[in-house]
């Protein structure tokens, strides 16, 4: 193909269609974890509560069985089978209390993915809007200049945006934490 | 009397847990819902031990330590860092600010009991 004049308007027309396709999907990936950090938040204080209440409920259980144990002659059988079952409760509370803290760290990737959509919305919004004109005496300097400027801009905002975004959640499975003291 | 601890994180359900865990071993727990916020409550009264996120919205974890050492009254309190962050770069820098220990979430509650009794007894 014979082609006298680089195609200029196609090329910009190309560059404003990834940046609208890609907007409209980042707009419904942002909505979609705005909606899961919201619905995750909402069921863990929903567990939250119950748990308190639950824990509550069982704690004064147990004060009433120990008050029963005091007045009452139960057979050792009886009272292992309570002592298991006060165990099995306190490991199972601790349990309880370690998975309902993931929330925090769900949600810190949530936020951290969220905050990165944006960075990339803003990314395409520059690829969208490079539309000063072309000189056409001066279309293969200009074109060049235009695509080094662009390829520039989106190196600078892919670095701030990746520089501002620091990894602070390195769980990968359900254990719990290091410690150590100083 | 009953030893005071200040639990200072933005998430909820964390701190709805660390009061949980140390109210049941025996502790008063005062809650802060940022930097400043444990900044302000460790003024209005000073406790026993101050356990502190990192990331937070206003002030974060380091710069609380650094403003409480800074404080008279918790030059020798001691400070423990409870966080998603468990690189040795934080950690350096959480010991350099005047942390006494450094607990990565999520904490196991027996374990978080032990290490608190062992910093400030029961």
């Amino acid at each position: 193909m014979d082609m006298k004049t680089l195609p200029t308007t196609e090329l910009r027309s190309l560059l404003a269609t990834v940046a609208d396709h890609g907007k409209q999907h980042l707009v419904e990936v942002e909505a979609d974890l705005l909606q899961t950090t919201f619905l995750l938040s909402e069921a863990i204080e929903k567990l939250g509560v119950s748990f308190m209440a639950v824990h509550e409920a069982v704690t004064a259980q147990q004060a009433v069985l120990n008050s029963l144990m005091i007045t009452h002659q139960f057979d050792t059988q009886e009272t292992k089978k309570l002592e298991d079952f006060k165990k099995k409760i306190g490991e199972e509370v601790n349990a309880a209390v370690t998975g309902l803290q993931f929330q925090d760290l769900t949600s810190q990737l949530l936020v951290r993915t969220i905050k990165r959509v944006n960075g990339l919305k803003d990314l395409l919004n520059e690829l969208g809007n490079h539309s000063d004109e072309i000189d056409p005496e001066h279309e293969h300097e200009e074109i060049a200049k235009f695509l080094d400027e662009m390829s520039h801009s989106l190196h600078a905002g892919s670095r701030a945006l990746s520089g501002g975004l620091r990894r602070s959640v390195d769980q990968q499975d359900m254990a719990t934490g290091d410690i150590e003291l100083f | 009397m009953a030893k005071t601890i200040l639990a200072v994180d933005d998430s909820g359900s964390l701190r709805q847990m660390v009061a949980f865990s140390l109210k049941a071993a025996g502790y008063d727990v005062v809650q802060a819902v940022d930097g400043q916020d444990g900044l302000d409550k460790a003024k209005e009264k000073t406790v026993d031990l101050v356990l502190t996120d990192q990331n937070m919205p206003i002030m974060d974890g380091l710069t609380l330590i650094k403003n409480l050492r800074e404080l008279g009254s918790y030059q020798k309190v001691p400070i423990l860092m409870l966080t998603t962050e468990s690189s040795d770069e934080m950690k350096a820098k959480g010991k350099a600010a005047g942390a006494n220990g450094w607990l990565v979430k999520p904490f196991d509650p027996k374990r978080l009991i032990e290490v608190v009794q062992k910093v400030i007894g029961s």
